[in-house]
């Protein structure tokens, strides 16, 4: 994986495929303690904490049809979280979904960019239409708290049955989220 | 900034468009989002995807993710679905085979053979 959005999207597979219908996902960049953390919040089945344990070992996964018993999403995740000064915490409940927190130190030199943070969200919201997404991405610098805020779930209300592959929409849902991108200065981070 | 008010109009124009031809999915592109499709660049598969139909205003298709399937070796994988054919899986995919695909199998239905890994379920 060459940037944190990519991780961010194979967290959102996981979700999915644990049967989530909220996928809460926040960024969040505070320069004064000079962290970025990226939270998900997932209604999926939840893990015990057997499993907990077991989904951080790269010689573990959850699909029993795999011939190589191989599961590097999260172990991967968790090691460039630690390379850059990071933390990598996750909590689950069987029955009552997961959280997962990921720190990185903001301007460690390991640290990988966030990468494109606009197609990972638009690719996942449109490719899960099953599935409610909550953005929030917030940059607080300063003192100043920019913070903006998107809900799918409010989108296909409005929508009614238009799908989300309808072209007008994809365009809708990329450039709200560039202008949330911009407007949280999290383009280039 | 976009507004809701932007998505009503939207809507009133999708229905438009629906009851003069039918709100049916003539086609459906399934993406491999998995780790090691991600890895092999999935995500910008995905997205070119959904700029070939923003840009070429295809309404009757429709696109979504899914997890791996076991042909890790020729990530990004797609399956492109239409009823009544056999599925039809493209591997290795790039961006740029991906506008090929949009212009060959979705507007005009030829399957491209150059790209396909696999057919049928």
């Amino acid at each position: 994986m060459q940037d944190i959005s990519l991780h961010l999207l194979d967290i959102i597979e996981n979700s999915v495929r644990a049967n989530a219908r909220n996928i809460k996902v926040r960024v969040i960049r505070n320069v004064q303690k000079n962290r970025l953390r990226i939270i998900v919040d997932d209604d999926g089945v939840g893990m015990d904490s057997h499993t907990i344990e077991m989904a951080q070992n790269p010689f573990y996964t959850s699909k029993a049809d795999r011939e190589k018993k191989v599961g590097l999403g999260i172990p991967l995740f968790k090691q460039n979280a630690e390379l850059s000064n990071g933390c990598f915490k996750m909590a689950s409940e069987p029955g009552f979904g997961t959280v997962l927190t990921v720190d990185f130190e903001l301007d460690h030199i390991d640290r990988m960019p966030l990468g494109n943070l606009k197609d990972t969200l638009l690719g996942a919201i449109i490719g899960h239409p099953e599935v409610d997404f909550y953005i929030n991405l917030s940059t607080k610098d300063k003192g100043v708290e920019q913070s903006f805020h998107f809900d799918t779930a409010a989108i296909k209300e409005e929508l009614g049955g238009i799908p989300l592959t309808y072209p007008d929409v994809i365009e809708y849902i990329d450039q709200s989220l560039f202008e949330g991108i911009q407007n949280t200065n999290m383009e280039d981070v | 900034m976009k507004t809701l008010a932007d998505l009503k109009k939207i809507r009133e124009k999708a229905q438009e468009e629906m009851k003069l031809r039918g709100g049916n999915t003539r086609i459906k592109i399934v993406v491999g989002m998995g780790t090691s499709g991600i890895a092999m660049g999935a995500r910008e598969v995905m997205k070119t995807f959904l700029e070939e139909i923003a840009n070429r205003n295809l309404t009757d298709v429709l696109v979504t993710q899914t997890g791996e399937k076991g042909l890790s070796s020729m990530e990004p994988v797609v399956d492109v679905i239409e009823e009544g054919k056999p599925k039809v899986t493209y591997g290795n995919m790039t961006p740029d085979k991906v506008k090929k695909v949009v212009v060959e199998h979705v507007v005009n239905g030829r399957t491209v053979s150059d790209y396909v890994v696999a057919t049928g379920n």
